[in-house]
């Protein structure tokens, strides 16, 4: 295999499952034309595909494969408090680090130490807007946002706390960069799922031209596989369609769903 | 009546690459001087918006040339539309294209 494919395959890994072996299949056919033209160029065509890959992975509706399914808020609790579990253990196992991490001593202070010293970086970084939302019900929407949190906390904790015999001084290093993609995660899955079954949202639509925003939306349509609604995502916010919303859909609509 | 889409400089360029040339990722490159990371995005972009459509050739074709099939790239009618609009608020598209297609 050649360094020109080696960078193809690994750009692959960004792309979405269910398009990697088309994806490949194209920019390998165009990598070949471009080795007849004149070999010195191969390099920089393929750097491009991560460009490709990464706009592919951004503009795809995200895809829960069948090993790890967290639709129900059930299934994702039940998982979330799996690995947590499992993280905990793993941490047990290998004894807790000689030198303290942080100046505060009991590990459930030194977590949430550690958690509130990554927020700077997760504010500057993610929005924190949940979309607009009926407000009925958001008690038990909170309520869930809440437990997801309190569960990704041990596991970025006690998941790196299991590689300290590995990374020893560096294991901070690890943790605060793996605290903010956990927020980022909980927050990201939170703006997908629907507010009455707090089930993912699903059956992505493309709505609308990025060229008429003034009067109209652009962007993509989710529905609730129960009927419960629909939610309206705008790719490019206006004015009229600043954030996520959520439209309700009534009891007359359920037998579309069933 | 439809109102005309407005493209981007850079997407009207593609538009009128893919409509001028070959229709495959590397000609839109060659003819618009774009890198490969500018080009391959903006028509995953421009086929999700439906003004493109691909379609991957035929593999009779490309063994008889002993080479991988490639994918090629059409203008649907809405893209036929948003090429001509484009031309007409970016006049120089037109010129440059032409003088490519000249070039090959």
């Amino acid at each position: 295999m050649t360094i020109h494919l080696v960078i193809l395959r690994s750009a692959s890994w960004l792309v979405p499952g269910e398009r990697r072996v088309e994806w490949l299949a194209e920019w390998s056919a165009e990598l070949w034309h471009v080795r007849q033209r004149g070999g010195w160029r191969a390099a920089r065509f393929c750097l491009g595909s991560f460009r490709d890959a990464r706009w592919l992975r951004r503009n795809s509706p995200p895809d829960a494969g069948p090993w790890l399914r967290l639709e129900s808020p059930a299934q994702c609790l039940g998982t979330l408090g799996a690995a947590a579990g499992v993280c905990l253990l793993l941490a047990l196992g290998f004894g807790p680090p000689k030198t303290p991490l942080v100046p505060v001593g009991p590990p459930l202070l030194a977590m949430l130490y550690l958690a509130a010293m990554s927020m700077p970086v997760v504010l500057a970084t993610t929005s924190l807007r949940l979309g607009e939302y009926p407000a009925h019900r958001s008690g038990r929407r909170w309520a869930f946002f809440a437990a997801k949190i309190a569960l990704v906390m041990p596991i970025v904790f006690f998941g790196a706390l299991a590689l300290w015999p590995i990374l020893r001084m560096l294991l901070i290093y690890v943790m605060l960069p793996g605290y903010v993609i956990a927020f980022r995660w909980a927050l990201a899955d939170q703006r997908r799922r629907c507010p009455e079954c707090l089930r993912l949202v699903s059956h992505p639509a493309p709505i609308g031209e990025p060229s008429h925003v003034l009067l109209e939306w652009y962007g993509t349509e989710f529905a609730c596989a129960k009927g419960h609604g629909l939610l309206h995502v705008p790719e490019i916010p206006t004015v009229s369609f600043r954030t996520q919303t959520w439209m309700r859909l009534d009891r007359s609509w359920r037998a579309l769903f069933s | 009546m439809v109102p005309e889409p407005k493209l981007s400089h850079t997407a009207a360029l593609i538009l009128k690459a893919i409509h001028a040339g070959d229709g495959y990722g590397f000609s839109v490159m060659e003819m618009t001087g774009l890198p490969s990371g500018t080009v391959y995005p903006a028509m995953r972009r421009l086929e999700r918006d439906g003004l493109i459509r691909s379609q991957w050739e035929r593999q009779a074709i490309a063994d008889a040339d002993q080479r991988p099939p490639r994918k090629y790239y059409k203008l649907t009618r809405t893209g036929q539309t948003a090429r001509e609009a484009s031309e007409r608020r970016y006049p120089l598209l037109a010129k440059l294209a032409a003088e490519e297609v000249e070039r090959r």
